[in-house]
């Protein structure tokens, strides 16, 4: 299939600005959509900072730095397949945005992992929350309501963006794609490097301070 | 530099300032430092995945001025909230909030630590 010029565009490049500009836009929605948690955090932290302290230290750091060096692997794979899309190498295009699909599969595993440990020590959201070491500190359940909320809307982008690269991936590896015609595959990366980049930052307002 | 090269290159950046900031987080740099740098190394990373895998760098203006436009905004909303917080007087915040001893002076009457009003509160 070739990437045909709509009769209201000029020539092929403005159709391309315009997708791009679109994808863009879009992403701009979901960097305000984690704004308001970011905020909520940031509101937090700011009221009860010892406490924030105190909490982030129950959260597993080991499994937070691999999940982020998971993270931003996929997000290299995702880079190499637009690279070879454009070199008419639709195949390891696909092959590659499988790859990343895999990564976010082992993200969500091992994030799964780390709900898991929570549950069993009762560090739970709002009401919920029973850890008895953290239990008289005020402020330490609005932190593990904001670490399930931020990463919890992040883990459901990771799906959606799986679901995506899956997607566009089948179609590579169908040879869908070549030197005219990769704007799939790049509008479907700049959404997973969106999710990267969240990740970026939760990992050290969660994990590391 | 250009193709799978740049990438590579700058994944080995990214995963060298992840490693620089799990070690910048074992040393107690006192004060908010330890957030301030590693904010500093998380928007290092955040840049170089916005240059070079989302391709900002080579972008035209239009997709560049979106996407700064949508962080300032962003940190817009979080000044906003945080300022609105810091310059309210105590009685305002959250009776046990730690975070704002040393903030605005209270007013007579008003110090939450010691105003009788507050003991029935707490």
């Amino acid at each position: 299939m070739e990437a045909r010029l709509a009769h209201h565009f000029r020539a092929i490049e403005t159709q391309r600005q315009a997708e791009r500009l679109g994808m863009w836009l879009f992403l701009a929605t979901e960097v305000l959509l984690f704004a308001g948690l970011f905020c909520g955090y940031t509101l937090y932290r700011f009221l009860y900072p010892d406490t924030f302290h105190l909490a982030s230290g129950h959260l597993d750091v080991g499994l937070g730095t691999v999940n982020t060096v998971v993270l931003i692997s996929s997000s290299l794979t995702v880079a190499l397949a637009h690279h070879f899309a454009r070199q008419g190498r639709s195949r390891l295009a696909g092959a590659l945005l499988f790859v990343s699909v895999l990564a976010g599969l082992a993200f969500l595993g091992i994030k799964a992992v780390e709900y898991g440990h929570k549950f069993e020590e009762g560090l739970l959201p709002g009401r919920y929350f029973h850890n008895e070491e953290l239990g008289g500190a005020p402020g330490a359940s609005m932190f593990f309501t904001l670490y399930f909320l931020t990463t919890g809307l992040h883990a459901f982008h990771v799906m959606i963006g799986m679901g995506v690269l899956t997607w566009i991936g089948a179609r590579a590896w169908r040879g869908e794609f070549h030197e005219n015609h990769t704007m799939p595959v790049e509008l479907s990366g700049l959404y997973w490097h969106l999710v990267d980049l969240v990740w970026i930052f939760l990992y050290p307002l969660l994990y590391l301070v | 530099m250009h193709g799978p090269r740049r990438y590579v290159f700058v994944w080995i950046a990214l995963l060298a300032l992840t490693g620089t900031t799990y070690g910048m987080s074992k040393v107690d740099l006192g004060g908010h430092w330890n957030l301030v740098v590693a904010l500093a190394i998380a928007a290092a990373k955040a840049s170089l995945v916005v240059l070079f895998f989302m391709h900002l760098w080579d972008a035209k203006g239009t997709n560049r001025l979106v996407f700064i436009v949508s962080i300032f905004f962003v940190l817009l909303l979080i000044a906003g909230v945080v300022g609105d917080m810091a310059t309210r007087f105590p009685l305002a915040r959250p009776p046990e909030a730690t975070g704002l001893q040393g903030g605005v002076e209270p007013g007579p009457g008003r110090d939450p630590m010691h105003g009788s009003q507050n003991e029935r509160v707490r």
